[in-house]
């Protein structure tokens, strides 16, 4: 009964930090000095992706407040001299705002409907960080090199997507009411 | 009871208000963030400065693993054209030993040289050998982060190296960490000279993997394949360092490929320029006994 009591807290605990540890790995791997082209095009990208799939998954356990420090904290180490800090903060709310609010198009759907959703919301969060980042620092970015990013990250999603959180067709009905969003009893796919 | 009962309800109120406006809030908050850091830069400042040694131990966690895994594929690939590899190396070798001979024979002469015209030599640069922990490579930004920071004697401004020729300016220090911003980078000015005719001119990034020529007087002088030196002007560079070469150079635009290939550091030297103090010019007998070589 004890040891039962001991494995369900650390399963509960586990289930709760996960999605916050694995944001914070890839926030950290962001700056791992790997040489593999393409690969290593894909990691400044993984946060954005990892926000997606978790907001997709269990937005009760990637809280707003959590994803503002973890962009805060991407941008301070990131940021080159003059850089908008704050501006992945921004982009990783929006990503979960707008997740949560369209649940119902991508929870329950073929895999090919979340893949085009994921399409639509990292080429915004790569567009807005792009727009600031030039308007703070004032100079005529190329914007070439973040849409590398961008053809990588999408390409590379349905391989890391599915591995990062159990994202099953489920029932918005059946989680938690504050990951339901809009979605109403009898809207989605049986 | 009827107090926390009105307490109970006025908490439950705020709560409700939280979460309708919370998207707005955080939203206000990134806003707040941004705005922050462009009003106030030195707090930005020392705040990356915290974040980076704060992170530094997860880096370089993470980098030793990466970096076996780089070398590993790198090797893989180095197999594939081991022969032809030797045969370029012996070439190479056999021009390079023509060279040193050249080197060896033409440094006797500038000694002697320096000694008949009494020539005192700038301060003498120590290094700092760092290991990259981390790439600080986005779309936007071309740097790298080091293990190497203020207590290992490193300041802003100074040149950091390669083999090959020069990387970057160190950008920011914190106590055990420091970041390099690449002579790549949309920031990075150089002051410069070229090699052959001792012009100056600016060298500027452009997060591109070449550099432009700016403000050179006449660029009319410059050929392709003219080395670019830093020129030692503003600051804690020492003046010779290759930077890199002249790619293409047609009217107004001249592009510069650097020597330093950014895509396989693993190690590099901060050079410790100017700390030393003045220093007599080497191994010369006139240099002062105790003259406080840095070390």
């Amino acid at each position: 009964m004890r040891a039962d009591g001991v494995l369900a807290m650390l399963d509960r605990w586990g289930r709760l930090l996960t999605p916050g540890t694995v944001l914070l790995l890839f926030v950290l791997l962001t700056f791992a000095p790997l040489r593999v082209p393409y690969v290593a095009d894909l990691l400044p990208l993984l946060p954005a992706l990892a926000v997606f799939q978790f907001s997709l998954a269990t937005p009760e356990r990637l809280p707003g407040p959590l994803l503002l420090v973890m962009g805060v904290l991407l941008d301070l180490l990131l940021g080159g001299p003059g850089g908008p800090v704050g501006v992945s903060a921004l982009g990783f709310v929006l990503i979960r705002a707008a997740v949560i609010d369209n649940r119902r198009y991508l929870v329950g759907v073929p895999f090919l409907f979340q893949w085009i959703g994921f399409c639509l919301l990292i080429l915004g969060y790569v567009f807005l960080v792009w727009i600031f980042t030039a308007i703070w620092t004032w100079t005529d970015l190329d914007a070439t090199p973040a849409f590398a990013q961008y053809v990588v990250a999408v390409v590379a999603y349905p391989v890391i997507g599915p591995l990062l959180a159990r994202v099953r067709p489920r029932d918005p009905l059946n989680v938690p009411e504050a990951s339901r969003g809009t979605a109403q009893p009898g809207e989605t796919t049986p | 009871m009827a107090i926390r009962d009105d307490f109970e309800v006025a908490a439950g109120q705020v709560r409700l208000v939280l979460q309708r406006f919370a998207l707005t809030i955080l939203v206000v908050l990134a806003f707040a963030a941004m705005l922050i850091g462009k009003a106030d830069t030195v707090l930005v400042e020392n705040a990356r400065v915290l974040a980076l040694d704060l992170a530094s131990p997860a880096l370089e966690a993470i980098a030793r693993p990466v970096a076996v895994a780089n070398r590993t594929i790198a090797d893989l690939k180095e197999f594939a054209s081991l022969r032809e590899e030797n045969a370029r190396l012996r070439e190479e070798n056999a021009r390079l030993q023509t060279w040193q001979t050249a080197a060896r024979r033409l440094e006797n002469e500038n000694t002697r040289l320096r000694d008949l015209a009494q020539f005192r030599e700038g301060p003498e640069a120590s290094f700092i050998t760092a290991r990259i922990v981390g790439d600080s490579v986005s779309a936007y930004v071309r740097g790298a982060l080091l293990n190497v920071g203020r207590q290992a004697g490193v300041a802003p401004g100074q040149a950091v190296v390669t083999g090959e020729g020069l990387a970057g300016r160190i950008a920011e220090v914190g106590e055990h960490s420091a970041r390099v911003l690449f002579v790549t980078d949309v920031n990075s000015r150089l002051p410069v000279q070229i090699e052959r005719t001792r012009e100056r001119a600016i060298l500027a990034g452009d997060n591109s993997g070449l550099m432009r020529l700016t403000l050179a007087q006449t660029l009319q002088g410059v050929q392709r394949g003219d080395r670019i030196v830093t020129s030692g002007h503003g600051g804690s560079f020492p003046v010779g360092i290759p930077v890199g070469e002249v790619v293409q150079a047609d009217g107004g635009s001249v592009k510069v490929r650097p020597f330093a290939d950014f895509s396989r550091l693993e190690f590099v030297r901060v050079v410790d320029y100017g700390v030393t103090g003045l220093v007599g010019s080497g191994a010369g007998p006139t240099v002062p006994a105790a003259s406080p070589k840095g070390r």
